[in-house]
């Protein structure tokens, strides 16, 4: 039996001990995001390394949650007062989060003067941000240079017609020419192309004042899929079953299509397999450049609940600054939302990058909250249903556009 | 029972139990299909989808068990699965038994809310129980999720129970009543003791279904220690640009546990599902 | 007035149903009301999202597809599962083995039979395109789930596949309940197998085919995994049922209040599914008495 003096100075040292190894880092940041596990790394491991070297007194608790399941798990826990510190938004995001006052306003500092105007203004809601972009990054089209070569094609198309050429050279070739997956391809090209003749129109299309299925813009580019059909693109009832972010992707990756829209983060993974010769280039639409359509896509956001809120911003701003924000640029391969800064991009997106200093950038409209986000997964359904049946009236097609739109007020 | 007697009662027999054997083959082909690719490497499923891997190839499941904390989560759900089993057969048969015993309109409308319970659909419920959670402090806790998946299999102990112990003769509970044993005597030593068949059945369906759900876990767990083997799946797979070299070896290890569980008590389950709740 | 004591025992199981269930159910009947997005402040909107579902045909739609599902899945099932039942049940040699090789399906989740069976119907060197090829059936390629005709059917194989394995053994146990003296009977008069099946064993299984039936609806009904997983709803609404728009309400659009609204509406469709069959099916296992 111990003395009762053992047992208390038995249990002062334990507790010196455990005090000790506490005090190494005296706060705990809990955050999450759909970037940062291997697929799409984003370099955040190594980010978050350097943050915890330079703030020694913070620790960083991260988990990867997809962004279909942040739909999922954040809400409850924004609502039951349990939210993690530090999170991961997109503008969709913001809006709701946002106005139901679970994201603490952002201190508008230096990096907000540093933004790109079209940024800024995307956001900032009444005056408030609640979001610090972290990027903006291209979709386009993939384009395998090696089978369009060996069909005697020497440059990426950026024009319909140059489109409508590639495809038959191709397919002469015997080389399926494009994946139009409804999924996302076809709805990527739909939109650069619809909005291309003036980009300025789009936030008027997302509410009720204009009407999709008047906009003849829209309707002309609706009335282009069975020309490309018939240039021989694509099989369409084929196309309206494919899974863009399976099937596609591996299919583009096997060498078994030439060209695929789809967005710049997968030019790590592409750029992963061996002999894939391919270039990232702006979807082609009636312009002379091709489209370059920007997604403001990620950035970081702060609970209003934190119990850290200058940990948090320590975070945050450790994001602004470029040497950092490059090497996720450079993971990611996309551009940076600041006026001054570079770019993350790699050689092979040349094209891309061509667009867009000639002019042929479109924002796309989601993430810049113009168009209502239930109105995504419409386009994603409707241009599946058109491609399964190309006779339908484009008219018809926009028409559900603006039910779904209706449907928001 | 037999199909028939004599040399050609035999013949038939045999016939039919080969073309058993063939139609319960080719339903696990899939299965044998999982397996297979799962020894396969990336370049041999784009190349060759149906032919045998060249060489057992362990490269993906060393990357899946690296990543998957597999063994942690293993032991997370079979200790939660067991730990419901007990608590839905006890809860739901000791409810059984008045429901069983008396046919009034209380027991009927009390059956009927347990009906309800059968109804409704999962995610009609799962906000509400988080916010009942974190009122409760039981976010993120084992004790949280087993009493989420008791309350989900509830419903269906008791319509099993009810049915079964309506089968019991009532003299026996009369027997005991007669020596003035309580109502709690009575279901304990006269009732339970019967009950091992549809206990038996029951738990092998609460398993089922509390080993494989996702949805629950997902949203009532954040610590990644406590993660059932389903999350870990789901997490590792993950739902944007599946790969089938993460994808198989998960499915099969996903699969395994709860395969070989059953394998172990196969005979007992099964007899119990036999001499079973048929009402 | 002792007769009541014994209803304690309820007591337990009520706790944990009404907090679970009823509570939960409550909720969402106050919440169908109102515009809330699962996060902020409800406020209150009267009908207006009963209206919404009841005017736009895509809430029809969808539950024409969950009918549909519903109605192929219990029925091939069912009668699957009689199928393997009645042939397994004369053959005692492999019964074991065979029952317990249905069940594996049912061992995995729908997360792993979701995407492994997404894999086999891939349009593109998938199991199945792979295996018709070298069956030298290449004609009957596919694209099993992109084809808004095939998607269905395809999602109900996969579920049927999984499931088929439940419906055997309950039937397995009904025919053990079957007392042996009819079969004997029956064979000494000499009736074929055929005859004894669709007379004796038939109607003496009328309470699996109510337990079996019963339960099938009702899960295949609430059912929303498999759809989620393999076609998330499409192509283009094909095999979007009632249960993954609540889902893409609940979770993509947060609309809170308007999922709730869809979520009472299918819960009466249960609810109301469920009692007309069980008295259908009771009628019918008092005259096989």
């Amino acid at each position: 039996m111990r003395s009762p003096s053992t047992r208390c100075i038995a249990g002062t040292a334990a507790l010196a001990l455990c005090a000790t190894t506490g005090i190494a880092r005296a706060v705990t940041l809990e955050v999450t995001a759909w970037k940062g596990n291997d697929a799409e790394p984003a370099a955040l491991p190594e980010l978050i390394e350097r943050f915890e070297a330079a703030h020694p007194d913070i620790a960083i608790d991260f988990s990867y949650i997809s962004r279909t399941d942040t739909d999922i798990v954040l809400p409850p826990r924004l609502q039951a007062g349990n939210a993690p510190d530090v999170m991961m938004t997109d503008m969709p995001l913001v809006k709701v989060w946002g106005e139901a006052g679970l994201l603490a306003p952002l201190e508008t500092g230096d990096w907000y003067e540093r933004l790109d105007p079209a940024v800024k203004q995307a956001v900032t809601i009444d005056d408030q941000v609640h979001v610090m972009p972290l990027e903006i990054i291209g979709m386009g089209n993939f384009v395998n240079m090696g089978l369009l070569r060996a069909a005697g094609i020497d440059a990426p198309p950026t024009t319909i017609d140059e489109l409508k050429t590639a495809c038959t050279a191709l397919a002469d070739n015997g080389v399926k020419p494009m994946i139009f997956a409804g999924g996302f391809s076809a709805p990527l090209f739909a939109i650069a192309n619809g909005l291309e003749h003036d980009p300025a129109a789009a936030p008027a299309l997302g509410t009720e004042e204009v009407a999709f299925e008047d906009n003849q813009a829209f309707i002309d580019t609706l009335a282009l899929f069975p020309q490309l059909v018939e240039a021989g693109c694509f099989d369409p009832e084929v196309q309206a079953g494919v899974d863009p972010w399976s099937t596609g992707l591996a299919e583009f990756k096997a060498g078994n299509f030439a060209m695929m829209p789809q967005g710049a983060w997968n030019i790590r993974d592409f750029s992963s397999v061996d002999g894939l010769d391919f270039v990232f280039a702006p979807i082609p639409s009636a312009r002379d450049t091709g489209v370059a359509l920007d997604l403001f896509g990620v950035g970081w956001s702060i609970s209003s609940q934190s119990e850290h809120p200058e940990a948090a911003k320590a975070f945050v701003d450790f994001f602004t600054d470029e040497t950092h924000l490059q090497a996720l640029l450079e993971a990611e391969s996309a551009y940076s939302p600041f006026v001054d800064g570079a770019s993350g991009m790699a050689a092979l997106a040349a094209p891309y990058d061509e667009a867009r200093a000639a002019g042929g950038t479109i924002l796309f409209p989601f993430g810049v909250l113009h168009w209502p986000k239930p109105l995504e997964a419409e386009i994603f359904d409707s241009m599946t249903g058109y491609l399964l049946d190309l006779d339908q009236d484009p008219s018809e097609v926009l028409s559900r556009w603006d039910e779904i739109v209706e449907d928001q007020y | 029972m037999s199909a028939g007697v004599g040399r050609r009662g035999r013949v038939v027999r045999l016939l039919l139990s080969a073309l058993a054997l063939v139609l319960v083959g080719l339903i696990l082909l899939p299965v044998a299909y999982m397996v297979m690719m799962s020894f396969k490497t990336g370049t041999e499923i784009v190349q060759d989808p149906l032919g045998l891997p060249g060489g057992f190839y362990l490269g993906n499941y060393a990357n899946a068990l690296s990543k998957m904390g597999y063994a942690r989560s293993v032991l997370n759900s079979i200790g939660i699965t067991l730990s419901v089993a007990v608590l839905v057969a006890f809860i739901g048969a000791l409810a059984a038994y008045p429901l069983a015993r008396r046919t009034n309109r209380l027991s009927r409308t009390l059956l009927m809310l347990v009906a309800l319970g059968l109804a409704t659909p999962n995610f009609v419920t799962i906000t509400p129980i988080y916010v009942i959670f974190r009122d409760l402090g039981l976010l993120d806790t084992y004790l949280g999720l087993v009493l989420a998946f008791t309350a989900l299999n509830l419903p269906l102990a008791v319509f099993f129970y009810t049915g079964f112990i309506g089968n019991i003769p009532i003299e026996l509970d009369e027997a005991a009543r007669l020596d003035n044993c309580s109502h709690f005597q009575v279901f304990f030593h006269v009732i339970r003791p019967l009950l091992g068949p549809a206990t038996a059945t029951l738990s092998l369906f609460v398993m089922l279904m509390v080993w494989n759900d996702f949805t629950y876990p997902l949203l009532l767990l954040t610590d990644e220690d406590k993660f059932t083997v389903m999350i870990s799946v789901y997490r590792f797979v993950g739902n944007h640009n599946l790969s089938p070299e993460d994808l198989f070896p998960a499915a099969v290890l996903g699969s395994l546990p709860l395969l070989v569980l059953f394998l172990i008590f196969q005979r007992r389950i099964v007899s119990g599902v036999t001499a079973g709740a048929v009402k | 007035m002792g007769n009541y004591r014994i209803f304690l025992f309820t007591v337990p199981a009520l706790l944990v149903l009404g907090t679970f269930f009823l509570y939960p159910i409550g909720l969402s009947l106050q919440l169908s009301f109102t515009d809330f997005t699962g996060v902020g402040i409800p406020e209150y909107v009267g009908w207006k999202n009963y209206e919404r579902i009841f005017t736009r045909s895509r809430y029809l739609d969808a539950l024409g597809v969950t009918l549909a599902f519903t109605l192929v899945v219990v029925t091939v099932q069912t009668a699957t599962g009689l199928f393997f039942a009645a042939l397994l049940h004369r053959l005692p040699a492999v019964r074991d083995l065979c029952r317990a090789a249905l069940f594996m399906p049912a061992m995995m989740s729908f997360v792993i039979v979701g995407y492994v069976w997404q894999f086999i119907y891939s349009p593109f060197e998938g199991g199945l395109n792979s295996l018709l090829a070298a069956l030298g059936l290449a004609s009957w390629q596919h694209s099993w789930i992109g084809d808004p005709d095939t998607a269905l059917f395809a999602l109900a194989f996969a579920h049927i596949w999984m499931f088929t394995g439940y419906t055997t053994a309950i039937f397995l146990a009904g025919y053990a309940a079957i007392p042996q003296e009819y079969d004997e009977a029956a064979r000494l008069e000499g009736t074929s197998g055929w005859q004894r099946f669709r007379h004796i064993e038939v109607p003496l299984l009328a309470p699996s085919f109510t337990i079996n039936i019963v339960l099938s609806t009702i899960g295949t009904l609430k059912t929303f995994e498999l759809p989620f997983i393999m076609t998330r709803g499409g192509p283009d609404g094909a095999t979007r049922t009632l249960s993954l728009h609540i889902i893409d309400s609940l979770f993509g659009d947060y609309r809170f209040g308007f999922a709730s609204a869809l979520s009472m509406v299918m819960l009466i469709l249960v609810v109301v599914v469920a009692l007309v069959q069980n008295r259908v099916l009771r009628a019918r296992e008092e005259r096989a008495r």
